[in-house]
């Protein structure tokens, strides 16, 4: 067989042909692999689409002058609402600093005291431990004497028996001796032990002593410890009402001084604020209205991103800029080209993606007053590189 | 990260399981309708060139005998060779037996025949493989990305919003069966027309020599009846 595909000229096997066509996948899938991150842009670029549309420009502008315009108005009524704030805002963060220190200062007093209860309980062990000691030598010291006293009873014992026939004579004093002397024995071991047993409570007394008058110690300084935070605490508190008061006399003296600024610029501007009073009682919640418009806009940027077809041969840096009117209800009553892009046709593009993306019923769930702030906004429209 | 989500490996990596395995199915039919183009044309180059190089020395005036004795008689040979050999084989054990010229010329026509349609087995061997993957591959890529899109539009029901953003990875994803398919069948077309009429070509030469070859028999029993008689 082996001789046979040897000599075969047209039977050339598999594994070459194998080999082969791996390489020649391997080599397609690498070439997909380094092909895409250039060829990656065409996509990227087209969602540039959605980032086509700038509109709060203008109507920051107009929000904020309007907010300049009600600030003059309110100082010059002498309206107490916006300088209320700050005060406010102070009394609430002294309050907090307050609240911080005393829980501060407990947290510190819990743990000097939980260190003091510890120190204590380990003296107390370690006396406990001392006196079991002192205890166990005690017996140690008793256990021998008596097999001492036993050794020597044995003793007396015999020799009493042994001398009993020879000398009987000797025996009652002997007896009396040994008696004395067991006695003496005996009276020496109970002083001993009253002896130990005395010292043993001195030192207990003497330690419960010790342990009391750290007690009292600690305690004591705990209690000053307590009284010195509750003074620093009340100078803080001084302190802050002070600077409190301070800020307070500042405001006021900035507030007088926006005051008289103001009503001169009043003066000046009184004509334009006329015609501005409308929007300037609006711009009271301007922070508010910001948000509230910047959503509304945001619905109003997609939807007329999703209703914007681009002609084909609008170019990157063309941009227009179109100026909307709203009715009361969200319907577009006009649009007006602002800033043109020079090429008509994509004007007109941008116009009707406006007029399809209409009606915005979205306005009339705004505020009134907002509502009035986004009857007229501008929508610039930039292609961006998609094509 | 809007590349890398849309980059290939990320989208078959992503894809569901039947996709998945629709990918794997067409991949193994790719590599091996690879396999086959490469192992057939290299086989067929050399049918060519040995068929050249046989027709080169059977016309040269070689003496048809010493040509027949110089193929041993147990190596199987292919091509016009294996068919010279059966017919001339057959040529002279009927010789001996029979005097009859169309006998001999008929069973020498049988063998070759023979012989030569076990070369057309040879040399198209395979190439119906080639065949089913140009047809079937196609229809396989296309079940693949109906089915990715029919699960893309499954989850697309669950969305809140249907934008161009959430539908678009998901009928790439499915599309990258199509392309594979499309991937595997083209090559396996090409190569399929390709090597069949180069196949179909050498049988034909094949068919040409066998009729030469009878030819030459023929005239040779022609010669010998006349001497003979």
């Amino acid at each position: 067989m082996a001789v046979k595909k040897t000599r075969d000229p047209q039977d050339i096997g598999y594994l070459w042909p194998t080999v082969f066509a791996i390489a020649v996948h391997l080599l397609i899938v690498l070439f997909s692999l380094v092909e895409w991150p250039g060829s990656d842009a065409e996509p990227d670029s087209s969602s540039i689409v959605q980032a086509t549309l700038v509109s709060t420009e203008a109507f920051t502008n107009r929000a904020q002058q309007a907010n300049d315009q009600s600030a003059a108005m309110q100082a010059a009524e002498e309206d107490e609402a916006t300088v209320e704030e700050p005060d406010t805002s102070a009394a609430e963060e002294a309050a907090a600093e307050e609240q911080a220190a005393a829980e501060q200062a407990a947290r510190e007093a819990a743990a000097a005291e939980e260190q003091a209860l510890e120190a204590a309980r380990a003296e107390a062990e370690a006396q406990a431990q001392r006196l079991q000691e002192a205890a166990e030598a005690e017996a140690e010291r008793q256990r021998e004497a008596e097999e001492q006293r036993r050794q020597e009873e044995a003793e007396a014992e015999a020799q009493r028996q042994r001398e009993a026939e020879e000398q009987r004579r000797q025996e009652e004093a002997e007896a009396e001796a040994q008696r004395q002397r067991e006695a003496e024995e005996q009276r020496r071991q109970e002083e001993a032990e009253a002896e130990a047993q005395r010292q043993r409570e001195a030192e207990e007394q003497r330690r419960q002593e010790e342990a009391e008058a750290e007690a009292q110690r600690q305690r004591e300084a705990e209690e000053q410890r307590r009284q010195e935070e509750a003074e620093a605490e009340a100078q803080r508190q001084r302190e802050a009402e002070e600077q409190r008061r301070q800020e307070e006399a500042e405001a006021e003296a900035r507030r007088q001084r926006e005051a008289e600024e103001q009503r001169r610029q009043e003066e000046a501007e009184a004509a334009m604020q006329r015609q501005l009073e409308g929007q300037a009682q609006a711009a009271a919640e301007a922070q508010q209205a910001a948000q509230a418009a910047n959503s509304f806009l945001t619905i109003v940027k997609r939807a007329v991103e999703q209703a914007w077809i681009i002609p084909s041969d609008a170019s990157d840096s063309m941009s227009a800029t179109l100026q909307v009117r709203l009715g009361p209800s969200g319907e577009v009553l006009t649009t007006s080209v602002v800033s043109s892009s020079g090429d008509g046709n994509f004007d007109r593009s941008a116009m009707q993606a406006i007029e399809h993306a209409a009606p915005f019923g979205e306005l009339r769930q705004l505020p009134a007053e907002q509502q009035r702030n986004l009857r007229q906004f501008n929508l610039r429209f930039t292609p961006g590189d998609v094509r | 990260m809007n590349d890398n989500a849309m980059s290939i490996p990320h989208l078959i990596m992503s894809a569901s399981t039947v996709v998945q395995l629709v990918m794997l199915l067409l991949t193994v039919g790719s590599i091996l309708s690879w396999v086959v183009i490469f192992q057939r044309s290299i086989a067929l180059r050399r049918a060519q060139k040995e068929y050249a190089q046989f027709e080169e020395t059977f016309w040269s005036g070689v003496d048809l005998n010493e040509l027949y004795r110089d193929i041993p008689a147990d190596d199987p040979r292919h091509g016009a060779e294996h068919i010279f050999q059966a017919g001339f084989r057959e040529f002279n054990r009927l010789m001996p037996k029979t005097r009859n010229t169309t006998t001999v010329l008929e069973g020498v026509q049988r063998s070759m025949r023979v012989a030569w349609s076990r070369e057309e087995d040879r040399l198209t061997q395979h190439l119906v493989f080639l065949a089913t993957v140009a047809s079937a591959s196609p229809y396989i890529g296309l079940f693949g990305t109906v089915w990715g899109i029919m699960g893309s539009f499954q989850s697309l029901s669950m969305t809140q919003q249907a934008t161009l953003a959430t539908v678009a990875p998901w009928i790439a994803e499915a599309l990258i069966a199509t392309a594979m398919g499309l991937f595997a069948a083209i090559p396996a077309v090409i190569f399929y027309n390709r090597l069949s009429n180069n196949a179909s070509r050498l049988l034909g030469k094949y068919e040409d020599f066998a009729e030469e070859f009878h030819a030459i028999l023929h005239r040779n029993l022609q010669g010998r009846d006349s001497a003979s008689s």
